[in-house]
């Protein structure tokens, strides 16, 4: 029975989008139904596949139409559920879900919705294929359906002209990552006869890396880092951000550049079994470190909520592609635990982001103001992701961003290599250059003075609000309890990593991986100490304080009697601005860190240039970036 | 034993907000040499504050001209409670040589309570210390009657 | 129960709340009348601070027309709060309330980030166009000093890492531990760049005059604060004196300590005087002698001279010596 489950889990939301295709134009509310129940299956089923993977270490394998190998060769596609796999379907089922639910309301202003969820449906049904799958080609065939999705749901709102623009510069640079990934699943077919990845995996276990099959590595590698927007193959993930609705923005950060990171870490990590190179580890280190750096300086520049978010997308990405880049246990865990703390919270913002395009009608931090007081739920919970985000206790982000502090500087103690405290300085400074650009958020949409044209904005429907609250309470549980998070969901992910032995064996079957592995499959130790770290005892205090001095602040123990309520046309209550008339002045987005860019106007000018959009730039910049890798492999990787 | 602590820091720490409302500049630099090490206001707690929220003391200078007497009556209801007026100088008191002026709608207590005026054209500063004295006593009973 | 009450006991007075309180108001007394003396003046007590504390919470609480009232009125105890967290993580000699290391650098240094954060946020919901100017001041002041003050943390996790075992360390209880060993680390010759980047920093990080800029109580009205009054002003003041102490005080316990004595309250009262000669050093001799920096020069020296002193040590370090 369990067998069955990832496939039932794929075959449901892919049906969720042909039903609703077929009955959703007659009715609204038929349709709501047929997608809420196919994205909540997925989610049990997903979910029903946790006790036996991640508590009893079981790997789950399934044979479409029952081809099983024959004379250890693999014939057939296969499901191979590891518990990498199903970390990161747990974050793709989750999402989706909560993304659905949130469209439901959010939607409901745009026509033509019975096409935007079969679309939605395919996007979140080819990320589940794409990491349940054991098979090569399986892989391509999913991220290519993910990526025209994608695509189609950029270019959703086509009355605006930027939506169709970013679609197009979406469309060409993600067909060239596609390629990429096609040619090299092509040449890796053709050295090795099979296309499942266990079995790949094996022969390449016992084979010389010869000039071809680095070849196709790093086409491989150039494909997905196109596919996960690590820079500089960025360059069209802001637009395609900003342009979507933000139910799929939610999934673009959420579960699209997720599937780049899966893809990276299958390939580089257990089929080709490379990641014990220090070549290979300074490569990945390399690229997540301008990613993070160059994600966050373009993030300061920003003046459009949902762009500025597209940009802190990357950046985070660049922690996640940073910290496993080490291939330590301890960066494996961060990096893990980093990418579903991305998920939780970037999902929350996006989801404020479109919460306020949907009371607004604008997302430009330059026109916003003061919506706290017209939105406060809203603004409350966009105050716990930007906190969780910038890594500011007690959430979530401060424990995995820890990880990678620790884990990289652990990394230039262990091999005596200074490059890597510098990674640690850059991962600090990221950090609070995020906050600083949260702050600037926080500031230009929620505080300071409401413009006049929004006295009528409210709060939005319950229905947009509830996977708000779920997604808050996630970052929160992800940052008080890290010790369970660790045991439950990333040591069993970060061991599968590890152990390429057992994934071969549980597919191709115990004889063929002994035949293989000759010394025996190695079996991983996951030993890891958080230097010193003990989070419960002063997160328990804090927490303690924290609630004291609340409840002394808000029942009014500053004084009551003196706190009087804003009366109307009592100069009192104005704002004090030197004596004039409240007038509007609200200090917009745009105008702070003006001392940050004046400094550094020379590194702006460069990033204005490269940032053109010129897709033909883009391309270049992409087949370039693959042409540096295959050539590094070349020369370095030995 | 709390209300006396707070009357004690009362005395002891008056911040002083500033109001030009059209003044020749005299009276406003004898307020600045207040401040200065040679007669050093800051010895009793005297501060100068940046706005009328902070502000214990409103000093106000200058005959209220038109244009300044919106924003004088404005950053006056700005003033937490409780809070003093003092005038410096002959001008809010009588508007002086201004007297009669179109432009000129002086003088102060027709827009609020003055509790303490230093006279003088401009005032010395030790009359200004003087002045300012009186006021954190008035300050003080003002505490107390609240 | 009694494990509970002692941990209220560190929470509330000592050297928690109440210590932190007293001692910042004292050292912040202390450096009013120090800059005074210097500029020839008399001074205003050294109870000054005190006084404006408590004065402040006697007045009027005045909440603007348009600002968000709870973070409005949140914000100044959610910095306090962060700090009295941090005074319980910074050992004195060798006090410390945990028995095992769990005192982290890297927690200090997001627990005495939030301070900075709780201002800006308070400012910014007062919806006062002054206090936007001052947090994107503000802003820009953390982002400059952070640079030097990670660097400098950073050379001194390895340093000790390196005597101890080898390894990375983050415990300040193993910093103390080393300069019980090995003396100070101010005599380390190595060490003394990341010593001046770090008094350098101090006076950005309390906000005293060359580096005020987000307070600028001439040109913005005291900025994020404009709009405060009564208690919530007094205690953005308070958290401004107890920032003193702390960041001198964490001064001490990085290069100045050691073995110490065994009598805690001579400890206590070592840490404290070593403190106020930090605080003279950094905070009282800049303010009297130097005018305000704009904004963006204060972001080209941090990120030009400190951060070259730290760098240069951490190379020192990293070479061994």
């Amino acid at each position: 029975m369990t067998n069955h489950l990832p496939i039932i889990a794929i075959q449901v939301l892919f049906l969720g989008a042909f039903i609703s295709g077929l009955v959703g134009y007659k009715s609204n509310s038929l349709r709501k139904f047929v997608i809420f129940l196919a994205t909540g299956t997925s989610l049990v089923l997903t979910l029903m596949l946790f006790k036996p993977v991640m508590m009893e270490g079981q790997i789950i394998s399934y044979w479409m139409g029952n081809w099983v190998p024959v004379s250890d060769w693999a014939i057939g596609i296969g499901l191979e559920v590891d518990q990498l796999s199903l970390f990161f379907g747990l974050i793709v089922t989750v999402t989706v879900f909560l993304g659905a639910i949130y469209s439901f309301k959010y939607m409901s202003k745009d026509n033509g919705q019975d096409k935007y969820y079969v679309v939605f449906m395919m996007l979140a049904g080819s990320v589940l294929g794409f990491v349940f799958t054991g098979d090569l080609f399986n892989m391509y065939v999913m991220i290519e359906i993910m990526t025209f999705a994608a695509v189609g749901l950029t270019a959703f709102r086509n009355h605006k002209a930027e939506s169709i623009e970013a679609a197009f510069k979406y469309l060409v640079v993600g067909s060239i990552g596609s390629s990429l990934i096609l040619l090299g699943t092509v040449v890796m077919y053709a050295q090795f006869k099979t296309l499942n990845l266990a079995q790949i995996t094996a022969l390449l276990n016992n084979a010389q890396h010869t000039p071809v099959i680095l070849f196709a590595f790093a086409l491989m590698i150039g494909g997905y880092a196109v596919k996960a927007f690590i820079v500089p193959c960025h360059v069209v993930a802001p637009d395609a951000y900003a342009a979507a609705p933000s139910s799929v923005s939610m999934l673009f950060s959420g579960i699209v550049n997720k599937a780049g990171i899966y893809g990276m870490i299958r390939l580089v990590f257990v089929v080709f079994a490379s990641m014990n190179l220090p070549s290979m580890q300074f490569l990945l280190v390399f690229l997540g470190t301008i990613t993070m750096f160059i994600g966050v300086t373009m993030a300061l520049a920003q003046s459009d909520f949902k762009r500025l978010l597209a940009f802190h997308s990357i950046s985070q990405i660049g922690y996640v592609l940073t910290a496993i880049g080490l291939s330590t246990i301890l960066g494996l865990t961060g990096g893990l635990y980093h990418a579903l703390n991305h998920t939780l919270f970037k999902g929350l913002l996006f989801l404020c982001a479109g919460a306020v395009l949907y009371s607004t009608g604008t997302t430009d931090l330059n026109k916003l103001g003061g919506l706290a007081k017209k939105m406060p739920q809203t603004a409350g919970l966009f105050l716990v992701g930007a906190f969780a985000i910038s890594g500011i206790p007690p959430f979530n982000g401060f424990v995995s961003k820890w990880l990678v502090y620790q884990g990289t500087f652990a990394k230039s103690m262990e091999t005596n290599n200074p490059g890597y405290v510098f990674v640690t300085i850059v991962a600090l400074i990221v950090s609070v250059m995020t906050l600083a650009s949260f702050i600037k958020v926080t500031q230009s949409v929620f505080f300071g003075q409401l413009p006049k044209e929004f006295e009528n904005a409210e709060e939005v429907p319950l229905s947009m609000r509830i996977p708000m609250w779920i997604l808050a309470a996630l970052c929160l549980v992800a940052g008080i309890l890290p010790t369970a998070v660790i045991d439950y969901l990333i040591k069993p992910a970060v061991l599968a990593i590890k152990s390429a032995g057992n994934y071969v064996a549980v597919m191709m079957g115990q004889e063929y991986a002994t035949k293989i592995y000759t010394e025996g499959i190695a079996i991983p130790k996951y030993d890891y100490a958080m230097a010193g770290w003990n989070p419960t005892s002063w997160l328990i205090l804090f927490g303690v304080l924290l609630i004291a001095f609340a409840l002394v602040a808000l029942t009014g123990g500053f004084n009551p009697r003196h706190i009087v309520g804003a009366e109307n046309n009592n100069a009192k209550f104005d704002v004090f601005f030197s004596g004039e008339a409240a007038e509007h002045s609200h200090v917009a987005g745009n105008d702070l860190f003006w001392g940050l860019k004046h400094n550094l106007k020379g590194y702006f000018h460069f990033m204005h240039d490269v940032h053109n959009g010129v897709v033909n730039d883009y391309a270049l910049m992409v087949v370039s970036t693959t042409a540096l890798v295959m050539l590094y492999l070349f020369l370095l990787v030995k | 034993m709390f209300k006396k602590l707070i009357e004690k820091g009362i005395e002891k720490s008056p911040w002083l907000l500033h109001i030009n409302t059209g003044s020749c500049n005299g009276c406003d630099i004898e307020l600045v040499s207040v401040i200065t090490p040679r007669y050093d206001a800051e010895r009793m707690g005297f501060k100068l504050a940046g706005t009328p929220r902070h502000a214990d003391i409103v000093v106000v200078s200058g005959p209220i001209t038109s244009q300044s007497k919106e924003r004088l009556v404005r950053t006056l209801a700005q003033v937490p409670d409780p809070k003093v007026v003092v005038s410096i100088g002959s001008c809010p008191r009588s508007c002086n040589v201004f007297h009669g002026s179109y432009s000129v709608e002086g003088p102060l207590d027709r827009y609020c309570d003055v509790d303490v005026s230093i006279a003088g054209c401009p005032p010395k500063p030790e009359a200004i210390i003087d002045g300012l004295a009186k006021a954190v006593e008035i300050l003080k009973t003002k505490r107390r009657g609240k | 129960m009694n494990n509970i009450l002692q941990f209220l006991f560190y929470i509330l007075i000592f050297p928690g709340f109440a210590f932190c309180v007293v001692a910042g108001l004292l050292i912040a007394g202390i450096d009013r009348k120090l800059v005074a003396r210097m500029q020839k003046r008399i001074g205003p007590p050294i109870l000054q601070p005190t006084y404006d504390f408590l004065k402040l919470l006697g007045k009027e609480t005045i909440i603007p027309r348009h600002a968000a009232r709870k973070v409005y009125l949140a914000a100044p105890v959610v910095g306090l709060l962060s700090l009295v967290t941090v005074s319980l993580f910074i050992p004195i000699f060798n006090f410390s309330i945990f028995d095992k290391p769990v005192a982290d650098l890297i927690v200090i240094i997001y627990l005495l980030t939030i301070p900075g954060v709780a201002l800006i946020i308070g400012g910014s919901a007062s919806g006062s166009p002054y206090a936007g100017v001052g947090i994107s001041r503000e802003m820009v002041a953390i982002l400059s000093y952070e640079l030097p003050l990670v660097i400098v943390l950073l050379t001194i996790g390895r340093k000790v890492g390196m005597a101890l075992d080898g390894n990375i360390t983050f415990s300040l209880k193993a910093i103390v531990d080393y300069q019980a060993q090995y003396g100070p680390m101010i005599a380390q010759w190595s060490m003394i760049p990341a010593a001046i980047a770090l008094l350098l920093v101090i006076p950005c990080k309390v906000g005293s005059l060359p580096f005020d800029i987000a307070e600028a109580e001439i040109e913005i009205c005291e900025g994020p604060l404009v709009e405060y009054s009564g208690p919530p002003l007094g205690i953005f003041k308070l958290n401004h004196a107890i920032k003193m102490f702390i960041m001198t005080s964490l001064f001490v316990t990085l290069f100045l300590s050691g073995a110490g004595t065994n009598f805690v309250a001579l400890n206590v009262l070592i840490q404290f005087a070593l403190a106020v000669v930090v605080t003279f050093i950094s905070i009282s001799v800049l303010k009297a002698i130097t005018a305000r920096l704009r904004v963006e020069q204060t972001f080209k020296f941090y990120w030009t001279y400190p951060t070259a002193l730290a760098l240069l040590s951490l190379v020192l370090v990293w070479l061994g010596l």
